[in-house]
């Protein structure tokens, strides 16, 4: 193992008797972005804590770097954090703040104070320091937040939500920088939202949890393009989940959707009732009926500019769709019939 | 924060070093602050022994000693009202001195007789009413004489007195009443005076301090403290009771287990002498000193112009007789009512 | 953690070694017993060979602990022998030290032997294993981990246990004592409770006595209702109005509590006794009768209004400072207006703080005992009677401790509603997120209440005072007023001649009352507010009661904790009576409860990811709390050391009993003054007691001053 990796060996957390954490394993990997992402209450935030040291694992093992931290408490872990509500310290300047960690260190006078001045300007925020947190902006305060736990260069960066308080633009711009500097320093960071968008954009490995456990783990584009149920398929991007059942698999996976059955080309699916993940892009909308279509009306068009967005009623249920704009546009009302590539469909057990 | 703690903690130890020191005579004393200071400082002249004083009411000085009896930390109780002396020589408390007594007056000596020499007589008080005169005159009343004038209802809600369960001033008027009257008829009295209290105070001085300053028209206690109030301007007479009055014998004791007998002797010894008792003028103390070689103030009360009774001490000094009657009180003069204030 | 552990291992057995193991004579900072090494300054070990073998089960425990540190054992192994190690050393020396005495054994168990009163080796030792023992516990992965806090945790219980518990059990047993000195037993204990003397409703129904225990509890809502009121109109104008003169206003807020007892009682009847100031011009210009209504509860209501209304304006002031603009604004963006901001954002956010200034108010007023005393008249309170009881004419130290235990229970009652009226709502206001804003101020309709309330009241204040310092000046207050420097001259005089002599009769007892005060203020603050972060801050089992603990020696009357301390600490194993270090000890644990209950109100304003963040960028415990969450908590302790400091001074019935011929104290002589009429020199002393705490307070605050949250504190126009 190497500096910066993370491990969960069955990792188990219980407030009284509420479970706040289902046993948990998992590995990150040294000099990667993971991002804990779930609905509120999935348990993320609990990781996030059991990693730093400010909640104790009721059950189970947690190795930081190879070396078993689970009875360590946080002042002695090399992790750092960044805080939503950013918890800068209101009676101590910004460079104040920046400093505030290697002074507890007893990092010499000048060398904290040159050192949290490299770390204002990896951030941006140089010229900045003597001012108080109150007075900068709430993007400000958020960068300084970011160097206040990196000047410690720790092992590990865990950022709990920390783009929730920023307007929708700054959230974009902040977010990559956020990236640059983990790669640019090749921190390990974990890093928890509920913004799937946001996730996709960051990580380098999302691990998605749901009621206290790890609903799937993998790249951005596993998750997207893999999904191992309803609930990810949902979740990571938009999905159109239609009921179908498995009536034949083998190298290639028969299913039946509205009576007619298709041939996929998946292999080794279980026989039996299954969901049908269609994105949105994927489906195909034609005037007129070909085989392996099914008929449905637009409920609602909405044109965009770069592209138009349809609602869909249907036998198999509501359909949300994209299409390019062009001539052959459809309108509110119009009867339509649904499509797809077999090669497109990805089938989740409910 | 953190340096000023343990600068504290320091100084704190440091202190702790004065509590155990060597020879010394620790005084509590009963009597009016200047009065004790005043003995304290002639006594270390007088006879070189460094003596550490402090002042506390009878009451707070028994409790003190009961809770710290078998290691005391005071080695002389000196002043106060006679009664909490004897209960403290029937419960061991004290010890006797054997201090020579025989050029005292004769109460001061009835006093150590009946402590077996555990507590010596130093000053007698006499109990009285005060009332004022300006009060008396802008409400018409009459000057009260005797102790049945107060029954009279021309004074209700005009007589305050203290509530003897909490002051031995004030149990010392109610076993007065009923030696004079006997039993029976003193607690009818006393429910009759009782009628026109305003107010059963606390403390057995404050009904004498509220008449000097018309807080009530007429209160009592004892005359010495009414003494000093009208020397100090207050407009205000004293009256000794026509049917007579009880009085009070102020006590010196030695405390049990003393670290400091000897000294503790030496202090008996001064404060019965006539030239410990005489300087008492200086700081306006007006009780009858217990040598008769003792100086007195011409204004002050004397036993012989008042008509006294022969206060029975050991009888109504005992727990038993005080319980009997106070609870008594409670139900027959308190629980009756009054003219007074909700 | 092993280092922590060996660390106090050593230093435990150093005290066991070196130090002298009994108080040594001549005190510990004489060092006279270096030189005496088996006799007076004789250790533990000493000991040990001259035959105490008693002694020798502290040793083992330390070096049972050594031993567990240095051996080859896992974590939980290790962290389990260190845990037993102290708890098993502790209980021995408590055991020994409860059960062999200075004159023999308890129930003459050991035979013929005896020993002194602990000292410093034994103080030592048992810190010792008390902190291996919590070390042990924060192994065993408690408290997060966290040395500190398991540590703290300890400290303070064991603390409370021995100043608090120890004595109060000492009275309490006397509640189970039979009439005429029978022995103990229960039989009396539930009639004499629940006797109609203590709960008569009389005085409702018509002619007759209220019990005490009805008198009191009236009295302490009717206070803590009041002083609440009048705190919060005070903190308003100085947060929320452009109110002209803050600064004097703050000052004439301050007096009242820096009075000493009886001072406010004298000037009242000076203005509204029968023959009052007041009193004679209303008659004179209406034609009223002259009558003695301030012998009642009203004129202790009024006293009482006097006196801790700064206690509620000084808890309250903080917590409305607090709350943070920004939500005030948010609320008037959200079309809301001054009135309603105020009415559905500003106060529930006070709640904590209103809350507490209700329970301070509450329980001062219960434990009060100067004020009934001068004017209660035939108002009796529970405090009053227990004091009698203890000292009357016929002591009863049973109905004290009943009447102290119906007072406890108040006090619990009062307690529970407000942690069921404050409920599990979060109330922080002071986040990690800076905001800048405005405090959004009064809509003049609540502008005018608070004036109306709080400018009038300042007004009295200012009157009462005034008197006071003429009374000092004149020769016989109320009567001779001529002018006169008589009483200052008795009490301050200072004699230049062969260098400087202190002849004043005040001044022994001014410089000890200085002295103790300075030096039991920051403990107490210390201990009140590390009571607070753990309360606030950190999770542990049976936190509860921990806080109810805490709580308790503030409920209990003075009285009743002064006759406790004698009775505890007069013999081994803790003997203290007759030494300043008591004195200091009673004002600690006596008003810790004040800088609990602040620094609670203040920190639970305070978001908890502040220290989080702390913690992660690699502070411990200890650095967070110096440097973030003490630094943030300014005016909480600004209140807890104020408060502490001036109770210390001008606390009376705490004190009474605790006095020596030593160290006497300022209150004790000026109540001694009172009862001998010298008003004159009393309320000298008072009126030099008050410009030295005054002093005192304005240099604490210039020392620790504001929190710096926002450049610049603004009320809108």
């Amino acid at each position: 193992m190497t500096k910066g990796s993370v491990r969960f060996e069955n990792v188990t957390k219980a407030y009284g008797g509420v479970t706040a954490l289902k046993p948990l394993t998992l590995e990150i990997e040294p000099g990667t972005l993971c991002t804990l992402l779930g609905p509120s209450g999935c348990g993320k935030t609990t990781t996030l804590r059991l990693i730093a040291g400010l909640e104790s694992a009721t059950e189970g093992k947690i190795l930081i770097g190879g070396q078993d931290v689970t009875h360590l408490s946080a002042t002695y872990r090399k992790v750092s954090m960044v805080f939503q509500s950013y918890a800068l310290f209101p009676h101590m300047t910004v460079l104040e703040n920046v400093a505030y960690g290697l002074t507890v260190k007893r990092v010499p006078k000048a060398e904290a104070r040159s050192r949290a001045e490299a770390g204002l300007e990896m951030v941006g925020m140089k010229g900045f320091g003597a001012r108080l947190p109150s007075e900068l902006s709430g993007g400000q305060q958020q960068r300084v937040a970011v160097a206040r736990a990196i000047v410690l260069e720790p092992e590990v960066l865990l950022l709990d939500e920390p783009l929730s308080n920023l307007d929708a633009k700054l959230r974009r711009h902040v977010r990559e920088e956020i990236r640059q500097i983990q790669q640019r320093l090749g921190l390990t960071a974990v890093y928890v939202t509920h913004d799937q968008e946001e996730a996709m954009a960051v990580s380098d490995r999302i691990i998605v949890m749901k009621n206290a456990e790890i609903a799937q783990a993998g790249t951005p584009t596993d998750l997207y393009e893999r999904p191992a149920s309803a609930f990810i398929a949902d979740f990571i991007g938009d999905a159109n989940l239609l009921d179908a059942e498995v009536v034949a698999s083998g190298t290639e996976t028969r299913i039946r959707l509205l009576g007619e059955d298709t041939l996929l080309p998946l292999s080794s699916a279980q026989k039996g009732a299954v969901k049908m993940v269609l994105r949105p892009h994927q489906v195909q909308l034609q005037a007129t009926q070909t085989p392996g279509t099914f008929p449905a009306e637009i409920t609602y068009a909405a044109y965009l500019g770069n592209l138009i967005q349809y609602s869909l009623a249907s036998e198999a249920g509501e359909i949300f769709a994209v299409a390019q704009p062009s001539a052959g546009a459809f309108k509110k009302g119009d009867n339509v019939f649904v499509g797809w590539k077999p090669e497109d469909i990805r089938l989740v057990t409910n | 924060m953190y340096k000023v703690t343990i600068s504290a903690l320091a100084l704190a130890s440091a202190m702790w070093a004065s509590g155990a020191q060597a020879e010394q005579l620790n005084v509590v004393c009963s009597n009016e602050q200047a009065w004790c200071d005043l003995m304290a400082q002639n006594f270390m002249i007088d006879t070189g022994v460094d003596v550490a004083m402090v002042r506390k009411s009878t009451g707070e000085v028994l409790a003190q000693l009961r809770a710290e009896k078998g290691n005391p930390k005071v080695d002389v109780w000196w002043g106060g009202t006679g009664d909490p002396h004897i209960i403290a020589a029937n419960e061991g408390l004290t010890q006797a001195t054997g201090a020579d007594v025989s050029g005292l007056l004769g109460w001061a000596q009835n006093m150590t007789e009946m402590t077996e020499g555990r507590a010596v007589g130093v000053h007698v008080g006499l109990l009285g009413f005060i009332y004022n005169t300006e009060v008396l005159a802008e409400k018409g009343l009459a000057v009260p004489a005797c102790w049945r004038d107060l029954a009279k209802p021309e004074y209700k809600g005009e007589v305050q007195v203290a509530n003897p369960n909490s002051s031995g001033t004030a149990y010392t008027e109610l076993a007065t009443l009923v030696q004079l009257f006997g039993e029976d008829e003193g607690y009818k009295l006393l429910s009759e005076i009782g009628a026109n209290v305003n107010q059963y105070t606390k403390s057995g001085s404050a009904p004498v301090k509220a008449a000097a300053r018309g807080e009530t028209t007429i209160g009592i206690g004892f005359m010495h403290d009414m003494v000093k109030l009208k020397k100090e301007g207050f407009p205000v007479e004293i009256v000794a009771p026509c049917e007579g009055t009880g009085y009070e014998l102020g006590a010196v004791s030695v405390v049990e287990g003393t670290p400091n007998l000897e000294a503790a002797k030496k202090w008996v010894e001064y404060v019965i002498s006539a030239e410990g008792q005489s300087p008492g003028l200086e700081v306006g103390v007006y009780n009858i000193p217990s040598n008769p070689a003792a100086e007195t103030d011409p204004d002050a009360p004397d036993m012989a112009s008042v008509k006294l009774i022969d206060y029975d001490f050991a009888t109504y000094g005992a727990s038993e007789t005080r319980e009997r009657l106070l609870a008594r009180w409670e139900s027959d003069v308190k629980g009756a009512g009054g003219a007074i204030e909700q | 953690m092993t280092r922590t552990a060996n660390l106090w291992s050593l230093l435990g057995l150093a005290g066991f070694f070196l130090l002298p193991w009994y108080m040594a004579a001549g005190g510990f900072w004489s060092f006279g017993w270096v030189a005496d090494p088996g006799g007076n300054g004789a250790s533990a070990f000493t000991n040990i060979l001259q035959g105490r073998v008693w002694l020798l089960g502290a040793g083992l425990a330390l070096a049972a602990a050594l031993i567990v540190s240095l051996a080859p054992l896992s974590h939980l192994a290790r962290a389990r022998g260190w845990l037993i190690a102290g708890v098993a050393g502790l209980t021995l020396l408590a055991g020994q030290a409860l059960m062999i005495l200075r004159n023999g054994s308890r129930f003459d168990l050991f035979g013929d032997v005896s020993q002194a009163g602990m000292g410093a080796g034994a103080c030592v030792v048992a810190l010792a294993l008390l902190f291996i023992a919590t070390t042990g516990i924060s192994a065993l992965g408690r408290g997060r981990g966290d040395a500190f806090v398991t540590g703290l945790v300890g400290l303070i219980v064991a603390l409370v246990a021995v100043f608090v518990f120890y004595p109060m059990a000492f009275v309490l047993v006397q509640a189970f004592s039979l009439r005429g000195g029978a022995g103990l037993g229960v039989s009396e204990f539930l009639p004499r409770l629940f006797a109609s003397e203590n709960w008569s409703l009389a005085c409702f129904t018509g002619r007759g006595w209220c019990g005490p225990a009805v008198n009191s509890l009236v009295l302490a809502i009717m206070t803590g209702v009041g002083t609440t009121l009048l705190g919060l109109a005070f903190a308003l104008i100085f947060t929320r109005t452009n109110f002209g003169a803050k600064k004097f206003l703050r000052v004439l807020t301050i007096l009242p509590i820096i009075t000493p007892p009886f001072v406010i009682g004298l000037a009242l009847i000076l203005l509204f006794g029968r023959t009052g100031t007041m009193t004679e011009f209303f008659a004179d210009l209406f034609g009223w009768e002259k009558t003695r209504w301030l012998y009642s509860i009203w004129g202790v209501w009024l006293a009482q209004m006097l006196s801790f209304t700064p206690i509620a304006f000084l808890v309250l002031i903080g917590v409305v400072e607090g709350v943070s603009p920004s939500m005030e604004e948010a609320s008037q963006t959200l079309d809301a207006n001054r009135w309603q901001t105020f009415r559905y954002v500003s106060l529930p956010l006070m709640r904590p703080g209103l809350a507490n200034a209700f329970l301070l108010g509450f329980i001062e007023s219960l434990a009060d005992f100067g004020n009934p005393l001068v004017l209660g008249g035939n108002f009796n309170v529970l405090s009053t009677e227990i004091y009698f009881a203890i000292v009357g004419t016929v002591a009863d130290p049973a109905k004290a401790a009943i009447l102290s235990m119906i007072l406890l229970f108040m006090t619990l009652g009062a307690f529970m509603v407000q942690r069921k009226w404050l409920g599990n709502k979060n109330y922080a206001t002071v986040t990690g997120k800076a905001d800048n804003g405005q405090h959004a101020s009064l809509n003049p309709g609540m502008k005018w209440l608070c004036y109306g309330l709080a400018l009038p009241w300042a007004a009295f204040t200012l009157v009462v005072y005034s008197l006071i310092v003429f009374g000092s000046f004149v020769k016989l207050w109320g009567y001779d007023h001529s002018f006169t420097l008589d009483h200052y001259k008795r009490a301050f005089a200072i004699v230049f001649r062969n260098g400087v002599h202190f002849v004043g009769s005040a001044w022994d007892s001014y410089f000890s009352t200085l002295t103790i005060a300075a030096i039991s203020a920051p403990l107490t603050a210390a201990v009140g507010l590390a009571t607070a972060y753990l309360l606030v801050r950190q999770k542990f089992a049976g936190k509860g009661a921990f806080e109810f603990s805490t709580m308790l020696s503030f409920a209990i009357p003075g009285t009743v904790i002064g006759v406790a301390y004698v009775m505890a600490f007069n013999f081994p194993p803790i003997e203290l009576t007759g030494t300043a270090i008591i004195l200091i000890l009673v004002f600690v644990f006596r008003n810790m409860p004040v800088g609990v209950r602040g620094g609670i109100a203040a920190m639970s304003q305070l978001d908890k990811s502040l220290d989080e963040a702390s913690i992660t960028l690699g502070a411990n415990s200890f650095t967070t709390l110096r440097r973030v969450i003490l630094p943030l908590m300014g005016p909480a302790i600004l209140a807890a050391l104020t408060y502490s400091f001036v109770r210390a001074i001008t606390s009376v019935s705490a004190v009474i009993f605790l006095v020596s011929a030593r160290h006497n104290m300022a209150t004790s002589f000026i109540v001694g003054r009172v009862e001998n009429n010298e008003y004159g020199i009393a309320i000298a002393y008072a009126t030099v007691l008050i410009v030295t705490m005054l002093a005192a307070i304005l240099l604490l605050q210039a020392l620790i001053g504001r929190r710096r949250l926002r450049r610049v504190d603004r009320v809108a126009a």
